[in-house]
């Protein structure tokens, strides 16, 4: 049944054993990197004894049979042996005190990026998807988007950040406009789409019914296409995330973006690390609701 | 009275090697009122295509259809329709899906009373307690059953219906027919009921009369009344006198067509 050992727990207590034992050079922090493993280890163990799905756990013990062997080879690498350079390499240990110690920071960076992501995504959401639908359930008016749409579409949002930082009176409004730019052709492509794509025969069930075009495109339109929609939005947020940092790192004076980009001026590659870290973990936790969000939407599929 | 007239209807459609095809030719016949009529031949004869004529989702380039002596033009609330495949919309649960007609039928009524219509009649097709469920979640038995309690809670004088047990395995589908024949027969006043379908022992068991087509184009082959008592059982009526006659009937009408196309040799099927 459940294995009571996995391969994790071993290179954990070698990893433990390792960190605690060998000696450190000066300011390392190696405590902070075992209090992280073992936090994690903790956990992990916790899931095994409370978790349900064996294929689950037994995912999340590769996983981080992976991070413990990473971590463990940048520990030795330079806090331990000192093989890499200092200046350009901190220690796992001295990165994660950075984190807990600079999360004021990165938390205000994060409120501000946030805003502005948030203002522009929506912005983009609440464009591209009525329009989409509208037009993908007019057929001439698809006809005459579809150009537009393949010839704007794929041009990378990112060469607008200059112009857009010039022309518009502030960095909030042209941060939010290429945002708003970078995610409105993927939805709206991908709900003109969604739209075609309905099965015809559902369409001529609807159309059976004589609905008015409000009750069409909300309640037949919009759920037919909510997969290629979710899927456009999915790929639109993505789009967001490098254009918001992209244009906080050019023109920005606070935010995620801008942490990165301010404190590699100075050189100061452990708090860049930490900044990397962070947008990474924030990431993945937008798109862990962006998943669950979705599999909301499209609970009435089977499985 | 005759509900439905069909009157020198031909269909042209332009096919995918865009070249112009005629689809049905000349067609000839009328449904009366509370008439339960199928339609049967070979794939391809144009049978669902009649259909779609009704349904009002295709216009016919010669000719007219006349329902209560009006021409058809575009779809309408009054003809209930049951598709073989997505008569229900896949996000909305077995009531909602009803409901949801019932809104477009009758928009004087409210929320709470079209609910409760919709619970009586998933009732009496036996769904009682699958009111929540997604289409997905039903068996594709189950579905079609939603899909002719939604019919027949719309409570249109004609109901249309487009190889509906087309897709359910033989001993559902026998359930299937008994339980649509007595929802058909148990109310006040029969409803007018076009039933293509492809299985002519499903077409002798349900119909009053039988319209057998040929393909290429399509047209009618030949009326056939079916005149057994009704309620019919499924066990005896097999063996009232005439059935065999008729059946063999029909089998022969229906393959002979394909004989002819293969060359009029013996078709091994």
């Amino acid at each position: 049944m459940r294995k009571i050992f996995r391969p994790a727990d071993f290179i954990f207590i070698l990893f433990l054993t390792l960190v605690l034992a060998l000696p450190s050079a000066a300011n390392t922090h190696s405590l902070y990197l075992a209090g992280l493993i073992a936090i994690t280890q903790a956990i992990f163990v916790g899931r095994r004894i409370f978790g349900k799905n064996p294929e689950k756990i037994i995912a999340l013990g590769d996983a981080l049979l992976i991070v413990y062997i990473f971590l463990l080879l940048w520990e030795l690498a330079t806090s331990k042996f000192a093989w890499l350079d200092k200046f350009l390499y901190p220690t796992p240990g001295v990165v994660i005190k950075l984190f807990i110690e600079d999360m004021p920071n990165l938390l205000k960076g994060l409120a501000s990026s946030a805003g502005l992501l948030i203002g522009g995504f929506s912005l983009a959401l609440a464009t591209a998807i009525p329009l989409g639908l509208y037009f993908g359930y007019k057929r001439r008016l698809k006809l005459a988007a579809k150009p537009f749409a393949k010839i704007l579409g794929p041009i990378p949002p990112i060469v607008y950040i200059p112009y857009a930082i010039a022309v518009l009176p502030t960095f909030r409004a042209a941060s939010t406009f290429i945002i708003f730019l970078g995610a409105f052709w993927p939805i709206f492509i991908n709900t003109l789409n969604g739209v075609s794509d309905i099965d015809k025969k559902i369409m001529d069930s609807a159309r059976m019914l004589n609905l008015s075009d409000r009750r069409m495109l909300l309640n037949v339109i919009l759920p037919g296409s909510i997969s290629s929609i979710m899927s456009g939005a999915t790929i639109g947020l993505s789009f967001s995330f490098i254009l918001l940092t992209s244009a906080e790192m050019i023109g920005a004076t606070i935010g995620t973006g801008w942490y990165v980009k301010y404190f590699s001026d100075f050189a100061d590659y452990p708090r860049v690390i930490v900044g990397i870290i962070f947008i990474g973990i924030v990431v993945t936790i937008i798109t862990f609701f962006f998943d669950k969000l979705e599999r909301y939407l499209l609970r009435w599929r089977k499985n | 009275m005759s509900k439905l007239v069909v009157k020198n209807v031909t269909l042209n459609y332009v096919n995918e090697s865009k070249s112009w095809t005629k689809a049905l030719e000349n067609l000839n016949f009328s449904v009366d009122k509370g008439e339960f009529l199928s339609i049967i031949g070979p794939s391809g004869c144009g049978k669902s295509t009649i259909l779609n004529l009704f349904t009002g989702l295709l216009s016919a380039s010669e000719g007219e259809i006349l329902l209560d002596g009006k021409k058809i033009s575009g779809t309408g609330l009054d003809r209930g329709v049951v598709f073989q495949h997505y008569s229900l919309f896949p996000w909305m649960s077995a009531k909602k899906n009803i409901s949801f007609a019932l809104r477009q039928s009758f928009p004087a009524k409210s929320k709470k009373e079209l609910a409760a219509v919709a619970e009586e009649y998933l009732a009496k097709m036996g769904l009682k307690g699958f009111e929540d469920k997604f289409p997905a979640e039903l068996s594709g038995g189950m579905q079609q059953r939603v899909a002719i309690a939604k019919a027949l809670a719309m409570d249109t004088e004609l109901i249309l219906m487009d190889e509906p047990f087309g897709a359910v395995d033989s001993k559902t589908r026998v359930v299937l027919q008994d339980q649509l024949l007595k929802m058909w027969d148990s109310g006040s006043e029969r409803k007018t009921v076009v039933f293509i379908t492809h299985d002519i022992d499903e077409a002798i068991f349900l119909s009053d009369r039988i319209i057998v087509m040929s393909s290429g184009p399509g047209r009618v082959k030949r009326e056939i009344p079916v005149s057994f008592a009704r309620p019919r059982d499924r066990f005896s009526f097999t063996k009232e006198t005439g059935y065999a006659h008729l059946r063999n009937e029909i089998v022969n009408l229906f393959y002979d067509d394909l004989a002819d196309k293969i060359g009029g040799e013996e078709v091994v099927l």
